[in-house]
């Protein structure tokens, strides 16, 4: 019963660190693609001109 | 520049949440009936006060876009929304692994997880809004309204639920949270962990913000690029 | 008084075909009779959930006619046509919610009856207590609901959306109506700590009826 109780605030304690880094992956992969588009479109905006 | 300040406090807050980890499995003791389990709650309820200064961040920006009618208050609203679900996120679920545990069950609708769950929903239902509307002017000010509506009928289902649970008994008790928390050492942690988590939800709602600018430049360059 | 203007003409154009008020009501009686079946009517237990249950029936109802509010003006831009008038958002607004009122209690008012023998709850003592809670609970769901099908008129998935903001929103007043009406339901009057439940619901009303009445301009102004 112990061993269930530690095992368990792992599991809630992983929960916590693992949900808000799963949300900072999110805003870095949105921040890569983003900069990539910007970086495009500006480079397309140069070519033209 | 602000790069750099990011990146400073991004650092700052993670040295502090891995001070406070370190902290909280080692040096604090145990709670008397629930055993080492009850650490989860030094990120439960941080995490709940962080999700709650979003939704007023939330509330204050969604009225200041509709005095002032500027998109960058929207573009706060919206990144304060999204960060408070997430941290709220944190405290449903730990707050279910936590129960498991204390109470034996995955799940109670004792006042306060039911009206987690509720808020989770209004809120989410603000961002589905916003996918909704392409405009960004409707997207905005359809959604501030919705955000003001939304503040008001949760903070009014706050009490209700309160009292609707007390008339109905349920099978558990509802947890108390740290007022009566005496152990000094205890409550001093909360504190400083709510401290990290806010932190670091002030970061991450900066960042978002700086996205919600890149897209709007994106929209503007792509017009431009589109013309020539 | 021109949103009562507004609300006859919404009302006049609602029982020219009777559409949304039939199918309302079909689909109040289809959702009584699957209740029947996931709760057994005769046992004692009802007497507890009888006001949830009816509310539900309520709520659904509701949102096909909140849904139709505004949206019956989208063909041959009649909404623009509304807007570009001198009539006030506001005054639109409320005329709306008159008409979305007065259908839901329409539909309401036929329910009870159906319920009553359905579930074989006597709900004749309290009829006009009963009214009265139907009347505010209507009046929370149905100035929220007209917001909110403002809100959504353009989106595409409208139906969808509408329903998934409004209830939500709308469960203080939900919980509310419902635990008043399972008091008057098995025939007792409402007293003691169960006023605690009127003064919400009475209080919720009030200030969604200022709040919309404030910020409906904001919407409807494109």
């Amino acid at each position: 019963m112990d061993d269930r109780n530690i095992q368990f605030m792992f599991w809630g304690l992983a929960t916590a660190w693992g949900l808000l880094a799963i949300y900072v992956v999110m805003l870095a992969a949105r921040e890569g693609r983003l900069k990539k588009q910007l970086d495009s479109l500006k480079r397309m905006i140069e070519e033209k001109q | 520049m602000a790069k750099n300040i990011r990146l400073g406090l991004g650092a700052l807050v993670g040295m502090l949440l891995l001070r406070n980890l370190y902290i909280i499995l080692f040096n604090l003791p145990d709670e008397m009936e629930q055993g080492p389990v009850y650490r989860i709650f030094y990120y439960h309820l941080p995490a709940f006060f962080a999700a709650i200064l979003c939704y007023i961040t939330a509330l204050v920006a969604s009225s200041m876009y509709l005095i002032k009618k500027n998109l960058r208050y929207d573009a706060i609203a919206m990144s304060a929304t999204e960060v408070g679900l997430a941290f709220a996120a944190v405290n449903l679920i730990t707050g279910m692994i936590w129960g498991r545990i204390s109470w034996g069950i995955w799940w109670a609708w004792d006042a306060r997880l039911t009206w987690a769950l509720i808020c989770w929903l209004v809120y989410f239902g603000y961002l589905m809004l916003r996918q909704a509307i392409d405009d960004p002017t409707e997207r905005a000010k359809n959604s501030a309204v919705l955000s003001i509506f939304a503040f008001v009928s949760v903070a009014i289902t706050y009490k209700a639920i309160e009292w609707w649970r007390t008339q109905h008994p349920g099978p558990v008790l509802s947890i108390r949270t740290g007022k009566q928390l005496i152990d000094p050492v205890m409550e001093n942690m909360l504190y400083m962990n709510f401290l990290a988590l806010a932190t670091l939800a002030v970061l991450m709602v900066i960042i978002r913000l700086n996205q919600e600018e890149m897209q709007r430049q994106i929209d503007g360059l792509r017009r431009r690029a589109h013309a020539i | 008084m021109v949103f009562l203007q507004i609300a006859a003409k919404d009302l006049r154009s609602e029982l020219r075909t009777k559409e949304s008020l039939n199918a309302s009501l079909s689909f109040a009686v289809v959702i009584l009779l699957l209740f029947s079946f996931a709760f057994d009517p005769s046992s004692e237990a009802v007497a507890e959930f009888s006001g949830g249950l009816l509310w539900l029936v309520f709520a659904f109802a509701g949102a096909l006619i909140l849904n139709r509010s505004f949206a019956r003006e989208l063909p041959n831009d009649c909404l623009e046509v509304l807007i570009a008038s001198p009539v006030s958002g506001a005054q639109l607004f409320l005329g709306k919610t008159v008409a979305s009122f007065v259908l839901l209690m329409t539909i309401e008012v036929i329910c009870l009856p159906i319920f009553g023998i359905f579930y074989d709850i006597t709900w004749t003592p309290q009829a006009l207590p009963l009214l009265g809670i139907f009347a505010l609970g209507t009046w929370g769901m149905t100035i929220l609901g007209t917001l909110f099908s403002a809100l959504t008129v353009n989106l595409s998935l409208r139906e969808l959306m509408l329903p998934m903001l409004l209830y939500p929103l709308m469960l203080p007043a939900l919980m509310a109506a419902m635990r008043l009406t399972t008091i008057l339901l098995a025939g007792n009057a409402i007293a003691g700590n169960d006023m605690v439940w009127l003064r919400l619901l009475i209080g919720f009303d009030i200030i969604f009826t200022v709040l919309s009445l404030a910020l409906v301009e904001t919407i409807l102004v494109r």
